[in-house]
């Protein structure tokens, strides 16, 4: 098998850009401490899929090997920027542009300086400390069109490109993205609704049981409940590599993101 | 000082393939040409534009999504490279753009005393959305007039479309009395597609025109429906069909700079003038002006 670990991250910059937020340090913590076992699986390379990356024609994945620059998020530009120097491992992303292609999904590299990266996968490659010339990444992605069936499948379709590799596997976004639409004091950031909290805690319940048939019943109506970012679409891709399978899960941490909720999650593949 | 007026409108859609089909020199791949018809309407609307001479440009992008709030830039000029993240292939953009940055806080301002949450950008390392780079450059290459950049707050998606569209009435009305207690002569652009299905796949050669049509007919019957209502001036018609024709052509209206820019306007029973209409990767894109001034509007 080619995945050697999992993770699922948060993609709002908050953790990193105000830390002080004692919910949001919290999550910047747990996605070092992620980042640690990340390390300690001994990957070759870190398979990428965030949902803040959108595609609308055709499948995309970075295939330049270098992208480095300072990034503004388009939301929380007043709490500054985000410096990126981000190592791709291009041979194993044009393999998956191949597969993706063999595979009857019309899927193109991406090579352009100053391309802009996306705002989930800077945080996470950052703040979980991959992405470098050593541990380099391979990123995929977020087809708007793509379905969570389809998504599942180009996660497969990955992890079998890549099966002589060892893999780890981030997929990046949130749960569920309901905000707060007007200022708030950020010490008092909570959860929107408890009606999203009680969500977010019942699919994070599941996923630490590993009984991931109850948690793939459970994800329709989370996703029309819980209204979480992008359909939980990261969570699909994660499921697709990892086979479809997994033993049990360990939730780092699971806070508020502005009202939106944020979980760091570890998968045990074994 | 005197009072400031809303010259115009212009109904002015983003497509980062008109710029690629130009070649101006600010972009860096290069084409055979392509959409001439939408480009060709862009040319009357810069003839339009040099005739004006506004002080400045206001623009609304539905690809600067805000949640919290409507956002303005504050920063005096940003520069940089603007790269499409999703049609990195044909647009590599350098800009330069000079802010109307006290027409910004003014707007920004009168949006909070109406009861928004409104913010200023102050970030001088941000980058601009393609949306607003594209439609300014569409209207006016020179880039030696400085703009107002304004967020699109994902109210409408959000929440529903009624409350999106009322904020972005308000957001409107907050403009217009900040370009009047400012005495500028303004332009607003609202850069919008109409019908929004599109391709899933780029053909080989984008600026391609034989692969280039409407990607759904309902989609163009509705375009044709709203572009005739507008150019007749049936303005009130056409605001009563914008919830249906969102709903059913995925109108990409819906992000609100429509609204925003006709509720600064007044909602003139004004008959557009239609500077072209076609399709770009099977979305639905008119170039329509609303000039106040020749249309006698206060």
């Amino acid at each position: 098998m080619s995945i050697v670990s999992a993770f699922l991250v948060p993609g709002s910059p908050l953790p990193q850009l105000r830390p002080d937020v004692a919910p949001w340090g919290r999550l910047r913590d747990a996605l070092a401490h992620a980042g640690d076992s990340l390390a300690a699986s001994k990957p070759d390379c870190v398979l990428v899929y965030s949902t803040q990356w959108f595609a609308v024609l055709d499948q995309l994945w970075i295939t330049r090997a270098r992208s480095a620059g300072l990034h503004v998020d388009e939301n929380w530009h007043e709490f500054g920027e985000q410096p990126f120097d981000i190592y791709s491992d291009s041979a194993l992303a044009h393999r998956c542009v191949q597969a993706c292609n063999d595979a009857g999904i019309k899927t193109r590299g991406v090579d352009y300086d100053q391309f802009p990266i996306d705002t989930g996968t800077i945080t996470a490659t950052t703040l979980m400390h991959f992405g470098s010339s050593a541990l380099p990444v391979v990123i995929a992605a977020n087809n708007l069109y793509h379905s969570a069936e389809q998504t599942e499948q180009l996660g497969a379709i990955a992890a079998a490109a890549l099966q002589d590799k060892r893999v780890a596997v981030v997929g990046i976004g949130g749960l569920s993205n309901s905000m707060f639409r007007d200022n708030i004091d950020l010490q008092e950031d909570h959860i929107l609704s408890e009606a999203d909290d009680t969500w977010n805690r019942r699919l994070l319940a599941l996923m630490e049981s590993g009984d991931v048939e109850a948690l793939r019943a459970s994800l329709p109506d989370y996703a029309k409940e819980a209204n979480p970012d992008m359909g939980l679409k990261q969570f699909h891709w994660l499921l697709g590599a990892m086979g479809g399978n997994f033993k049990q899960a360990i939730v780092h941490e699971y806070a508020p993101l502005y009202g939106s909720g944020g979980a760091v999650v570890e998968f045990k593949l074994q | 000082m005197s009072e400031g007026v809303i010259l115009s409108g212009f109904l002015a859609p983003h497509p980062p393939h008109l710029v690629y089909g130009e070649n101006p020199p600010q972009n860096e791949p290069r084409s055979e040409g392509g959409w001439e018809p939408l480009r060709w309407a862009y040319e009357q609307a810069r003839e339009s534009i040099e005739r004006m001479k506004p002080d400045v440009l206001l623009v609304h992008s539905p690809h600067w999504i805000t949640q919290v709030g409507h956002h303005f830039l504050g920063v005096p000029r940003l520069t940089g490279r603007s790269v499409d993240p999703i049609f990195p292939n044909i647009f590599r953009y350098d800009f330069g753009m000079d802010v109307d940055v006290e027409l910004a806080e003014a707007c920004c301002a009168e949006a909070a005393n109406l009861g928004l949450v409104s913010k200023m950008m102050r970030n001088p390392k941000f980058r601009p959305d393609y949306g607003t780079i594209t439609t300014l450059h569409m209207i006016r290459p020179q880039w030696d007039i400085p703009v107002v950049g304004i967020s699109a707050n994902n109210t409408p998606y959000f929440l529903n479309t009624k409350e999106g569209q009322g904020e972005m009435d308000l957001l409107g009305r907050a403009t217009r009395e900040a370009i009047r207690k400012t005495g500028r002569r303004a332009v607003l652009l609202a850069s919008n597609t109409l019908s929004h299905w599109h391709f899933h796949e780029e053909p080989e050669l984008p600026e391609d025109m034989t692969k280039e049509h409407p990607e759904r007919y309902d989609g163009y019957k509705w375009d044709v429906r709203m572009i005739n209502l507008m150019r007749q001036g049936r303005m009130k018609e056409t605001f009563q069909l914008l919830p249906q024709f969102i709903d059913e052509a995925f109108a990409e209206v819906k992000s609100g700079a429509f609204t925003w820019m006709h509720a600064a306007m007044g909602y003139p029973e004004l008959a557009g003038r239609l500077h072209g209409y076609g399709t770009v990767i099977g979305t639905g894109n008119a170039v329509i002006e609303w000039n106040l001034q020749e249309g006698g509007q206060p």
